[in-house]
């Protein structure tokens, strides 16, 4: 392996023809290229995707009231469907297990104040949720500072409230805004807590209040706008299942036509979650399909130059053998060769791949398409490939150089 | 040194099939110079290949240094070509991108002797056929001569029983072929085996005995 004439020798065949082993190399060298360029966009493309779902649990089904569609029962279409606390009581009995929900009352305009200690009033337009306490892991919030809802807030109905980082910074500004008080229309409340949510900018202009507080002060009639569940770690199909048996329950007891797609919205993040990862499945089959042929016709390159090589050889290998060359040293001649060109010309796809996604990884930066990066399991794999294929394309011009018979070879004429 | 007995072979080639040895019978004692002669497609390159162990034969018996060679194996061909056994070509059949001294150490790597003493060895050789100042030219910058002693220095690397020479000046003009004889000869006289296949009565004539070769059969000359 580590033969010194053995080297020098493949160094002498693969500079001997410097335009061929440059048209081979660089075939092998865009194979690999492509290969890694394409899985880096890929995985950019899944960062952003992925990033879209960082908003809210995976896990998780989501439940709300919307407007009928289809006259059903008596009811005219285009009629309000709102829950209520018994509705989701009972919605609870459809799950299979309920490790964790979240009822949820939205307001979208509200008007956040606080005063600052030199009397002077610093507010704005916020959206304010009531929650429960499991809420935080549903939304996938990051707490940052105090605590989040608890269950006595939501038994007491007291009135606390966690706040987002856009009003941290446009009402408290430098200071720490735990325990102090603000009004929100005008009812007084007392942070207790700050969070973020990485994965949406909405809700980081947020304040979470308890939910008993916000039905009692928003919601009179004892409406709940939302609730929400986390399947756990329930497959995918069970989770369908149990949103599906929801849905109808649902519309059953809200006189919905079972054929009306907008009186009930039964969401079930684990299904969407499913098709996308089947999709990025998809794209990652592609991608390692057209890296891998192209991987193919660079090898497909290599063999023919070998083969090439070995028959303007024969001559060469006959006089070897005669010399008294054995089989192997002949095949090892042939697949070092092989190996080399396969190695040094793909690890320079590989080194441009790289660089290029390095250099463009920070600039891209859109909502959908996030931080390409090398996998570098990858390229290990492709490394290894490389020299798998290497070895191969070298085999069958080896064996041509091995059946080479020295007779043939050196007859003179 | 080389026993032959009732040696035939046979080429086939699609439907045709033609018998070029018929039954050959000869013997080289070891130290012996000998010429093997015949006229052009007599068969003297088939025969020389069979004792080279190049090729196989259809008949008859091989016997080289007492040991028969009947059904040799690719590998232990290969092994006691290595250890018994030095070619000259006509067309030399030096590789063209090594130099002189590694041409000469060529055998030797294939004889797993390390680098350093190869080339030690080969340059010994080189100093003996005359030709140690052109150690590090590559063949291309040689004359057809010193090419042809560059080959000879190669055949004796690895200290082998036997020299097989196929018309070894066929490609040399008169004078330089007869440098090479007497490097031949020179290498005769210490001691080496050698058999030299020609068609030119003047080299013939300057070994010890010729064997000559006609319509597959050795017509004169098969023993001592
Ligand atoms: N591999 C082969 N296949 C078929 N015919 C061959 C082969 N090698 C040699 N011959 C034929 O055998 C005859 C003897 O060839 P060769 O031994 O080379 O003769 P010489 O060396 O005496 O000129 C020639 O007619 C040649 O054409
Ligand atoms: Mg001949």
């Amino acid at each position: 392996m580590f033969d010194r004439d053995a080297w020098l020798e493949v160094a002498h065949n693969v500079l001997a023809h410097p335009l061929r082993t440059t048209l081979t190399g660089i075939s092998v060298a865009l194979g690999i290229f492509i290969l890694v360029v394409m899985q880096g966009l890929g995985y950019g493309l899944q960062n952003g995707v992925e990033g879209q779902f960082a908003d809210d649990a995976v896990n998780s089904i989501w439940v709300e009231g919307g407007r009928t569609q289809l006259a059903y029962r008596g009811h005219q279409p285009n009629r309000p469907i709102k829950l209520t606390n018994a509705d989701v009581a009972g919605l609870t009995t459809q799950a299979d297990t309920v490790p964790a929900s979240s009822r949820r009352i939205r307001l979208w305009g509200a008007e956040i104040v606080w005063e600052n200690p030199n009397g002077e009033n610093r507010g704005g337009g916020f959206g304010v949720r009531g929650v429960d306490p499991a809420h935080i892991d549903l939304e996938r919030s990051v707490l940052l500072s105090g605590r989040y809802i608890n269950g006595r807030d939501v038994t007491e109905s007291r009135k606390v409230a966690v706040v987002g980082p856009n009003i941290v910074r446009d009402l408290f500004r430098d200071v720490d805004p735990l325990g102090a008080f603000i009004r929100i229309n005008a009812v007084v409340f007392q942070v207790v807590g700050t969070f973020e949510d990485p994965g949406s900018r909405w809700e980081n202009r947020v304040a979470y209040i308890p939910f008993s507080t916000a039905q009692q002060l928003y919601r009179t009639d004892g409406g709940v706008d939302q609730v929400l569940y986390s399947t756990g770690d329930m497959a995918t199909d069970a989770t369908v299942a149990q949103s599906d048996r929801m849905r109808s329950w649902l519309k059953d007891v809200k006189a919905v036509h079972p054929d009306d797609s907008r009186g009930v919205e039964v969401d079930n993040n684990n299904e969407e979650y499913a098709m996308y990862a089947s999709i990025f499945d998809g794209i990652r089959l592609f991608i390692w399909g057209i890296g891998l042929m192209t991987l193919l016709a660079g090898a497909v390159g290599v063999a023919n130059i070998l083969a090439i090589g070995v028959k303007e050889r024969t001559k060469e290998i006959g006089v070897r053998k005669a010399l008294g060359a054995t089989n192997g040293s002949i095949v090892s001649l042939v697949v070092m060769e092989s190996t080399v060109l396969m190695l040094v010309s793909g690890s320079l796809g590989l080194m441009l791949a790289v660089g290029l996604l390095t250099t463009v990884a920070p600039l891209a930066d859109h909502e959908y398409f996030q931080n390409p990066q090398v996998d570098h399991r990858i390229a290990l794999f492709a490394l290894v490939v490389l020299v798998l294929v290497g070895l191969a394309s070298g085999l069958g011009p080896a064996l041509r150089a091995v059946a080479i018979r020295p007779v043939e070879a050196l007859r003179d004429e | 040194m080389i026993d032959l007995l009732g040696i035939t072979k046979t080429y086939t080639t699609g439907a045709q099939s033609l018998q070029v040895l018929k039954g050959v019978d000869l013997a080289v004692e070891t130290g012996e110079l000998v010429a093997i002669m015949g006229s052009s497609g007599s068969g003297k390159s088939t025969l020389l290949n069979i004792l080279g162990l190049l090729d196989g034969y259809d008949e008859g018996m091989y016997r080289l240094d007492g040991k028969n060679m009947a059904q040799l194996t690719e590998r232990r061909a290969a092994e006691l070509r290595r250890e018994m056994l030095g070619f000259v070509f006509q067309s030399f059949n030096l590789i063209g991108f090594k130099s002189a001294a590694e041409n000469v150490a060529l055998p030797l790597y294939y004889q797993k002797v390390p680098r350093k003493e190869r080339l030690r060895r080969s340059h010994e050789l080189l100093e003996r056929v005359g030709l140690l100042e052109w150690a590090d030219h590559l063949p291309s910058q040689m004359s057809g001569g010193q090419k042809q002693r560059v080959a000879i220095a190669r055949a004796l690397a690895a200290q082998p029983r036997v020299i097989l020479a196929d018309e070894p000046t066929g490609a040399l003009d008169s004078t330089t072929s007869e440098e090479v004889m007497v490097l031949l000869k020179e290498l005769n006289g210490d001691g080496m085996t050698m058999v030299v296949v020609t068609h030119e009565a003047e080299i013939a004539a300057e070994c010890q005995r010729t064997i000559r070769l006609r319509d597959g059969l050795v017509e004169t000359g098969a023993h001592v």
